[in-house]
């Protein structure tokens, strides 16, 4: 499917292959609709508008957003979640968060921190799950004004219970941000239902579109101070931006062409449906896991019970760097993996494994069971060989 | 500065006497801003008798550091700067600041890429060619066309030299004569079959030679051929002179294909902490057994079915058979390259 001779199994970094008419929509959108949606009447910006409000639509159905203007078009996840905070949080507020975040979430958080915002950390257990005990307790320790967590670990697929941690922060009087790169287009999402203030999440990993997309869900009542002021084909006759979203975040041509390629992957993954993809990639997972049981010397990390997590699987195999491991399933395997620390450090702290990382095995859902089995083939060869 | 110094006029006086150059020229080489590319045999003595001659401002890029092989030729060196391990651009600025304290010599340790070679030549009144590989001189070669600089082609192995002109518009460029460069490998190395000190000095000499003459504004006497020498076989040939090729892709159609390259030789990417991965820039099938005899007594030595480890000199390189490097205890891009170009081979 992918015309190339790699086994890829760094879905966690973005998902490949795309389905084969994520390209064609992109190749549509460029030959017959690119004009600048929302900027003029003629045929091109209105079919491009078009493609940009379809796909806001399809999102909105997809996470069970009510309003779709309360999605919000960004680059990646990395900048929904830095509008997220950037956009709320003031000198004085109080933040809660996990040692199991990514570095998207962490950095931007670390540098409020020196802004005069007080996060508070709270340590995970070492299979990367949280205690909401210890989460109840943080709460209760002082009046907090959001509560920032990963959905599921990056490094070792940890889910974390965003429902009961909604709940939490919404009876402390707290907003829930939500990053769900590992999550969105694997896990039923629905943010109506779960109660989540805003959800960010990149368009290129689960959602199986193009990179250069993703989005941010701001729920109603919830205010964000834009980051960047600019065009939005609206209210031109104002010096201010305006308010009414998804315009008061969106300033600027959004990435049309990323957009119309996300939009058929919406497309795709809900004629397969979201449960199918996480049935699948559960059965991955537990064959993977299964196999790495019964090579000697290997650790993996993380829940072994496939319903805690997602497909992210990392690994330490004994006598090995973990960065000599990747390279030497790339260059005698043909397996594309990602050793090291994953965009995140205090992750690899709360797992034991700073600072030399785990080699992170990231199937996805046109994974084969073939695949699998010679990824393990492999490992185990590497096994009986140190580093 | 050098007529108003009674002490200037006095250490140039050989040079102003000489009357190609006079009083007139010598200030002209005061005010001289030159670029030396690399600092090896042909660089050091450029940059010796740059900074004798009273070149004012030298900049000097080298990425390596100064080795005991080094010294036999390499003029500016001593055995105290291998045994420290000094980048070649710094000691070669200190050596340079004992000869003549009244020149600028700014030493600059880094790889020479289409990232920053038009940063580095665009402030040169003219750049001087002492790299060991022909895909840097296609790089100078297009960044000097550009931006109209002029370069002095050197190059020596064994015991031939050559050395080419180019002045930008005027007369032939590198890809004029050749569009594009021989493959990497196939061509002989000074490590492969060595290289004497007097090819390296004679060589260089034309090329300081040269600068003088277009630092003092005298174009007329430029060499404009192809000169060849073999000191070995007392071998000096000078082609016909050469003029700009119409359908030459750099300097006739204005394309600079290896600045806007994104094919390098090779690629690094820092893995993890203190790591870097050195890609090469073409597909190729290392056999590591062989790797391992030749780095045989170079360091401490290991192989496994996949992968050849070799401590050395502090550095610890792993070698695999895609030709891939990771290089531990370092995230310094250029000496990881650096690294990977002396014991695996570009």
């Amino acid at each position: 499917m992918s015309g190339i001779d790699v086994i890829y199994l760094d879905n966690a970094a973005t998902s490949f292959p795309k389905p084969p008419e994520v390209a064609e929509a992109i190749l549509e959108f460029l030959t017959h609709k690119a004009g600048n949606p929302g900027r003029s009447g003629h045929s091109l910006a209105v079919a491009a508008d078009a493609v940009v409000a379809e796909t806001r639509r399809s999102l909105a159905s997809l996470l069970g957003v009510r309003d779709p203007s309360r999605l919000v078009f960004t680059l990646n996840g990395t900048a929904a979640l830095n509008l997220a905070m950037y956009g709320l949080l003031r000198p004085g507020d109080r933040v809660v968060t996990t040692s199991m975040e990514h570095n998207s979430v962490a950095r931007p958080l670390f540098a409020l921190a020196e802004r005069g915002v007080d996060v508070i950390w709270l340590p995970c257990a070492q299979d990367g799950s949280l205690d909401l005990e210890d989460l109840d307790r943080a709460l209760r320790a002082a009046p907090t004004r959001l509560v920032a967590m990963t959905h599921a670990s990056n490094v070792c697929g940890t889910i974390l219970p965003i429902g009961a941690a909604a709940e939490l922060a919404h009876r402390h009087g707290a907003l829930l941000l939500v990053d769900a790169a590992q999550t969105a287009g694997v896990l039923p999402i629905d943010v109506t239902e779960q109660s989540i203030d805003l959800l960010a999440f990149p368009g290129h990993k689960g959602l199986l579109g193009p990179t250069g997309t993703g989005a941010l869900y701001v729920a109603p009542g919830v205010h964000l101070t834009p980051m960047q002021q600019g065009g939005t084909g609206t209210h031109s006759e104002l010096l201010s931006q305006p308010d009414e979203l998804p315009f008061a975040l969106e300033a600027g041509t959004v990435n049309t062409v990323g957009i119309a390629g996300l939009s058929a992957a919406l497309r795709v993954l809900k004629a397969t449906g979201i449960e199918a993809v996480r049935a699948r990639e559960a059965s991955l997972v537990e064959r993977l896991l299964e196999g790495l049981q019964e090579i000697r010397g290997v650790t993996v990390h993380g829940p072994l019970d496939s319903a805690q997590r997602v497909a992210v699987v990392s690994v330490i195999l004994h006598g090995w760097e973990p960065v000599d491991v990747g390279a030497a399933l790339d260059s005698a395997f043909g397996i594309a993996v990602r050793p090291g620390l994953h965009c995140a450090p205090l992750a690899h702290r709360t797992l034991g494994t700073f600072p030399l990382g785990t080699v992170r095995l990231a199937p996805g859902y046109s994974t084969t069971d073939d695949e699998i089995d010679q990824a393990l083939v492999a490992l185990r060869e590497l096994s009986l060989s140190a580093g | 500065m050098t007529t108003q110094d009674p002490r200037a006029d006095d250490r140039y006086s050989r040079q102003t006497r000489f009357v190609g150059v006079g009083h007139e020229g010598q200030r002209r080489i005061g005010a001289g801003r030159v670029l030396v590319v690399g600092c090896g045999g042909l660089g050091t003595v450029l940059v010796n008798l740059l900074v004798r001659s009273g070149v004012g401002h030298i900049t000097v890029v080298d990425r390596d550091i100064v080795e005991m092989s080094n010294l036999q030729r390499q003029l500016l060196f001593e055995e105290a700067d291998a045994r420290a391990g000094v980048p070649k651009a710094v000691a070669a600025a200190a050596a340079a600041a004992r000869i003549n304290s009244s020149v600028e010599v700014r030493p600059v340790v880094a790889d020479v890429t289409p990232d920053n070679v038009e940063e580095l030549v665009a402030s040169a009144d003219l750049v001087l060619d002492a790299t060991d590989n022909l895909q840097t001189r296609y790089l100078l070669n297009d960044a000097c066309v550009k931006l109209g600089i002029p370069w002095i082609y050197g190059g020596a192995v064994g015991s031939t030299g050559m050395s080419l002109t180019v002045i930008p518009g005027d007369t032939a460029c590198l890809r004029c004569l050749s569009p594009t460069p021989p493959a990497s490998g196939t061509t002989a190395t000074c490590a492969t079959v060595g290289v004497l000190a007097s090819a390296v000095a004679i060589v260089s000499s034309i090329q300081w030679t040269e600068a003088i003459k277009l630092l003092v504004g005298d174009r007329d006497h430029l060499n404009r051929t192809m000169l060849y020498l073999d000191v070995w076989s007392n071998d000096f040939q000078q082609g016909e002179p050469l003029t700009p090729s119409p359908d030459c892709p750099c300097c006739g159609q204005r394309r600079f294909d290896f600045l806007e390259s994104t094919a390098t030789s090779s690629t690094t990417t820092l893995c993890g902490r203190n790591a870097v991965q050195v890609s090469p820039g073409r597909a190729r099938t290392l056999d590591l057994g062989d790797l391992a005899r030749r780095l045989d007594g170079v360091g401490v030595v290991s192989t496994t079915p996949f992968m050849l480890r070799l401590e050395a000199g502090g550095h610890e390189l792993t070698v695999f058979a895609d030709g891939r490097a990771i290089i531990k205890g370092t995230d310094d891009m250029a000496l990881a390259r650096s690294l990977y170009s002396r014991y695996v081979g570009d």
